[in-house]
């Protein structure tokens, strides 16, 4: 009799929770489907319509807010910071993780804190470099600039990963006759794979939903989702159904990778390497 | 001048942080010797092998390979191939494509055809032909140990480095692959080090084995050698199961080895300074069953009957180990193990008077055993 009193207490505790967490998911959906002459009724019957998809897709009335290049915007900022942040952070990763120089551990620390410090802390004196170097409003300097979001990411999550893996394992390569560089490509990288497929989704979702730089450091042509979606709300009335169908849209990309990309994050390949 | 050692290591010193891994080991294996390296775990033989293959740099100290120095010289370049107590297969891979492994790197790269063949001989002699497909991770322990052997035996190398290779086989099949491996062509053509904690296998395996402890070599030698000329306590405890029997006791003005309870005592052939603290070695084995004991007291003896030494004990409790027996026998407060085949033992109660001889040319004297330094042998 407990027993049952507390599994329905237990489910009304979870039932709230989902309505406490999914309600501002839904009061989005509903926000975009509304018309724009419903949009301030707080009743729920409304007569829904695509309309503010249509219009956040370019297909309806152009109402001034490229959305669809901003969306493409998002795609190649962040997709070239991961891919950056993979070249360089693998081997930096694997470094770290095998040897120990000096200041390395330093090295580590001064990566990490950039993920300490607020990005408004230095976002003005970008501001002005960037404008100086050309690089205000471009693709590079965009790319650039989420070095400082995903790099620290990349590395420390591979880090771990790479020393987790068994220092033989490389040891047996070289011994194969396999130089180092061919040890590393070989052996070591193919069974951080499902790290990598991990770490690169999380980075791409900081990169894509990063909003300070953007917002200082593009105007309209390197401009991506998450400072585009606002501008509906400028103009003599704020169109919150267009800035929510934005959001939606936007969310779509984050959440396909990490559904494809699921069946990676269960780690375990590594299983049998090494004698425990 | 003779051809240079095939492994060579010089006073080889190596600190992992605090503790000592090697404390200015000595080694030196001929071309095409098979050499066993002996000892308990944390010796030093792990880090003895990495240090010859490259894979540990040396504090100080020289390996060198056919006589030459390898410092700097990357493990690729060295042309050794080991095989690691942990596998170290390649988890993301076939049995076969770990096999294959050596054969498609850059520097022992063989036609496919010729690998696949190759891999097939090897993968036949231990008995993993029917296994090549599978992934590593789908093997079992001794299965993987065999794979990662074979990764070893499919390449030429200038010396083997097999690191307790047989370790996780069962019984059987350890035993079935410690005859063969020396028979394999490969392994008789090519110099091998093989570590092991086991002395059976040493004992087995090795034209001469270095018994190796807190980093140092103790002592190097034939298994004769190991065996009848221990160079001190530790050595002499490795090899033989029952172990040796140490007794201790004190040098008489005579010369005697006496117990320290004046049980008995017994004419010693190597000069020992009188009072001196020492260890009477004996092994289980070199000890033979006279006949019960006239008393049940204990008569001392050193009567000369013929060669052999005589003492008299009583039956502690006696164990039987198949086609033999192991007695363990009380003289004063001491106790003697002695393994006697069956028949002789069958009679045997405990607390019997019991008589047995001891070959004087036997008997090992030893220093007493000092902490953290075991008794050396006393020699002429």
């Amino acid at each position: 009799m407990k027993r049952r009193v507390l599994a329905v207490a237990a489910d009304l505790a979870l039932i709230l929770y989902f309505v406490f967490a999914l309600f501002p998911v839904a009061w989005m959906v509903i926000l975009s489907l509304k018309p724009t002459n419903e949009l301030f009724s707080t009743y729920f019957s409304f007569s829904p319509t695509f309309d503010s998809y249509r219009t956040v897709l370019g297909a309806g009335g152009d109402q001034g807010v490229p959305f669809v290049r901003f969306f493409v915007n998002s795609l190649v900022v962040s997709v070239g910071a991961v891919a950056l942040s993979l070249a360089i952070g693998l081997p930096a990763a694997y470094a770290a993780a095998r040897w120990r120089f000096r200041g390395s551990e330093n090295l580590m620390f001064t990566l990490l804190s950039f993920r300490f410090a607020p990005e408004l802390t230095v976002v003005i004196p970008l501001f002005v470099l960037y404008q100086k170097l050309g690089l205000f409003d471009t693709y590079v300097g965009m790319v650039w600039v989420l070095q400082l979001v995903t790099l620290p990411l990349i590395v420390w999550i591979m880090r771990s990963y790479f020393s987790d893996l068994s220092p033989e394992l490389e040891q047996a390569a070289l011994l194969d006759g396999y130089t180092r560089k061919q040890a590393f490509f070989k052996v070591a990288l193919p069974l951080v794979k499902p790290g990598i497929a991990a770490v690169s989704l999380l980075a791409f979702i900081f990169a894509w939903n990063n909003f300070v730089f953007p917002l200082i450091l593009t105007s309209s042509n390197a401009q991506t989702v998450t400072v585009g979606a606002l501008s509906f709300l400028g103009g003599d009335r704020p169109k919150y159904n267009l800035t929510a169908a934005a959001a939606l849209v936007s969310v779509v990309p984050p959440l396909l990778l990490a559904l494809t990309i699921q069946r990676y994050l269960v780690r375990g390949l590594s299983f049998g390497a090494v004698k425990s | 001048m003779t051809r240079p050692a095939a492994i060579g290591l010089r006073s080889v010193h190596k600190r992992y942080g605090k503790s000592t891994a090697l404390d200015g080991l000595d080694l030196e294996v001929a071309e095409g010797e098979f050499f066993c390296l002996l000892g308990p775990s944390g010796a030093g033989k792990t880090t003895t092998l990495k240090t010859i293959a490259g894979l540990e740099e040396p504090d100080s100290g020289a390996v060198e390979l056919g006589g030459v120095d390898m410092a700097g010289v990357e493990p690729y370049d060295r042309g050794v191939a080991m095989c690691f107590e942990s596998y170290a297969l390649y988890p993301h891979r076939t049995a076969y494509d770990n096999l294959a492994s050596p054969l498609r790197s850059p520097r022992h790269r063989l036609p496919a055809h010729e690998a696949r063949e190759r891999i097939g001989d090897i993968a036949e002699l231990l008995g993993i032909g029917a296994l090549l497909d599978r992934p590593v991770g789908r093997l079992s322990n001794g299965q993987r140990q065999r794979v990662a052997l074979g990764r070893v035996l499919v390449r030429p190398a200038r010396a083997f480095l097999l690191d307790e290779p047989l370790s996780h086989l069962d019984a059987k099949l350890r035993q079935a692959m410690r005859a063969e491996l020396r028979a394999i062509g490969s392994v008789r053509r090519t110099t091998t080090l093989y570590v092991t904690h086991d002395s059976v296998e040493a004992l087995a395996l090795g034209d001469r084995i270095g018994v190796i402890r807190d980093g140092r070599m103790v002592q190097t030698g034939t298994r004769e050698e190991l065996w009848h000329r221990p160079y001190d306590t530790f050595v002499a405890r490795s090899f033989g199961r029952p172990r040796i029997n140490l007794l201790p006791g004190t040098v008489t003005a005579e010369g005697h080895f006496r117990s320290p309870d004046g049980a008995y005592e017994l004419p010693l052939t190597v000069p020992a300074p009188p009072g001196a603290a020492v260890q009477l070695g004996v092994r289980p084995r070199d000890i033979g069953l006279l006949g019960p004991g006239k008393g049940s007291g204990v008569e001392p003896a050193g009567t000369d009957r013929g060669t052999a030494l005589e003492l008299t004990g009583t039956v502690h409790v006696s164990e039987l180990l198949g086609r033999a027996t192991e007695v363990t026998v009380r003289i004063g407060g001491q106790q003697l193990s002695l393994v006697v085949p069956r028949a002789d033992a069958a009679g045997l109660r405990p607390d019997r008077p019991v008589r047995l001889s001891v070959p004087p040319e036997s008997l090992l004297l030893f220093e007493a055993d000092r902490p953290a330094r075991p008794g050396r042998r006393i020699s002429t």
